[in-house]
């Protein structure tokens, strides 16, 4: 009797058990850019959990939280050199704009790291944000 | 299918007066398929007495989990691989920095070893394990990576409608909530599923686990846990601490069967896994209705 493949692969499980496991805010991508998961200390900063929000897909992610860009429009994460660093496998840094369940527009700043599995190629990205503070510095 | 253990011991080879029942090899488990055809699964140093009684000029297929010592450490010893009859071939997992072949050729060449890869006389071949499924001998093979300290598979072997499931080293608690998880975020979890006999890592007792978290091996309840969401059919205990003395392993099974029980099932559906035990292993026997 053979199974269908459901599972994640290995090296996202290890990336949500890291995140689950951290207090910076976090969240993770998988192969199709969807948020798989986001960790307390994110749910702590969105205000929502994760287990309100669930799996979101890009365009869901942008329409409930951002990013919008300094004039308040959202942005098109597709063409965001950020995104098309993880795509390529690079790490990308960026300041950005996001709206928290509760409609307060946060600044952040965010590193994305890609994550590629050896056996399988791009499995996804961990993206690690920080609130900035009013002086901009790292809240 | 047929499944005998020739070696149930973790870690490093534990020989010894008080270990003798339940073995101090390392692991080694053959699988008779219902076709007649045999696999190996993994090169601990309970291979060798595993070669012994292999018929002379039969293809063997050795599936490895990882390269640990405690899983290759009998191939250099396995009496098989000095006849020049007989193919061997050693599937594993694969690895961007060297060949299989090359990796375990860092065990089987000076100054670690008296012979070279190239001097055995069998027919040696290495395979990485393929990512999709694939055929042995009549069975239908899946390798996925699992937790544990380094590139490390698990395996699941499908003949006919029976399933065996082998994990022998394995953490899928580390950092994760294995009771309230999604099944889809549990290492390991579709290997597992249904199995008709489980065969997992458990190498420490509860109160042992906190000190060696991390080390990429389980404990008593997380493996109780892991084996009650995959739903495995029964389970076998494996990879026992060197520690581990008989004694200690024998009240360690009877606390096992208690939780067991406690989780809603059968005692008799658990056991440890025990060096020469020989189990029998076929899908559920479906209900007969008057």
């Amino acid at each position: 009797m053979s199974s269908p493949r459901s599972q994640k692969p290995l090296e996202l499980i290890l990336a949500r058990n890291l995140l689950t496991s951290i207090s910076t805010p976090a969240f993770l991508l998988d192969a199709d850019a969807a948020v798989v998961f986001y960790n307390e200390a994110a749910a702590a900063v969105l205000g929502r959990s994760f287990e309100e929000a669930g799996r979101m897909s890009s365009e869901q992610w942008t329409e409930t939280f951002g990013p919008f860009g300094k004039d308040g429009a959202p942005l098109d994460v597709d063409g965001m050199a950020t995104t098309e660093a993880i795509r390529a496998g690079r790490p990308a840094h960026g300041t950005f704009t996001i709206r928290a369940a509760n409609g307060e527009r946060i600044s952040i700043e965010a590193s994305a790291f890609p994550i590629v599995a050896s056996e399988h190629g791009s499995s996804g990205a961990m993206i690690l944000f920080w609130p900035l503070s009013e002086n901009g510095g790292g809240g | 299918m047929q499944v005998k253990v020739w070696g149930a011991r973790g870690s490093v080879p534990a020989p010894g007066p008080h270990m003798n029942r339940y073995g101090g090899n390392t692991s080694c488990v053959q699988v008779t398929l219902a076709g007649g055809e045999e696999l190996i699964l993994d090169a601990g140093t309970g291979i060798r007495t595993a070669g012994i009684d292999l018929q002379r000029g039969r293809r063997i297929h050795i599936l490895l989990t990882h390269l640990h010592l405690d899983h290759i450490q009998g191939l250099m010893f396995f009496p098989p691989c000095f006849r020049a009859d007989t193919e061997i071939t050693i599937w594993g997992p694969a690895s961007p920095e060297a060949s299989l072949e090359d990796r375990i050729a860092r065990y089987i060449s000076a100054p670690l070893s008296p012979v070279e890869v190239r001097e055995l006389p069998c027919s040696v071949s290495f395979r990485d394990t393929p990512v999709t499924e694939w055929e042995l001998g009549g069975a239908t093979i899946r390798a996925e990576a699992v937790t544990h300290r380094g590139p490390t598979l698990g395996y699941r072997l499908i003949d006919g409608e029976t399933t065996l499931a082998y994990v022998p080293d394995h953490e899928p608690a580390l950092g994760a909530s294995l009771a309230a998880l999604e099944p889809e975020w549990i290492s390991g979890f579709d290997l597992a599923r249904g199995a008709d006999l489980l065969i997992h890592d458990c190498q420490y007792a509860d109160d042992e686990y906190p000190a060696h978290a991390g080390w990429g091996h389980s404990g008593l309840s997380d493996t109780l846990t892991f084996a009650r969401r995959v739903e495995a059919r029964r389970l076998l205990l494996f990879h026992h601490d060197p520690l581990h003395s008989d004694e200690f392993l024998d009240d360690f099974g009877a606390t096992a069967k208690q939780a067991w029980q406690t989780l809603g099932r059968d005692a008799t559906e658990l056991e440890l896994g025990m060096e020469g035990s020989e189990l029998s292993v076929g899908p559920p026997v479906p209900a007969v209705h008057a």
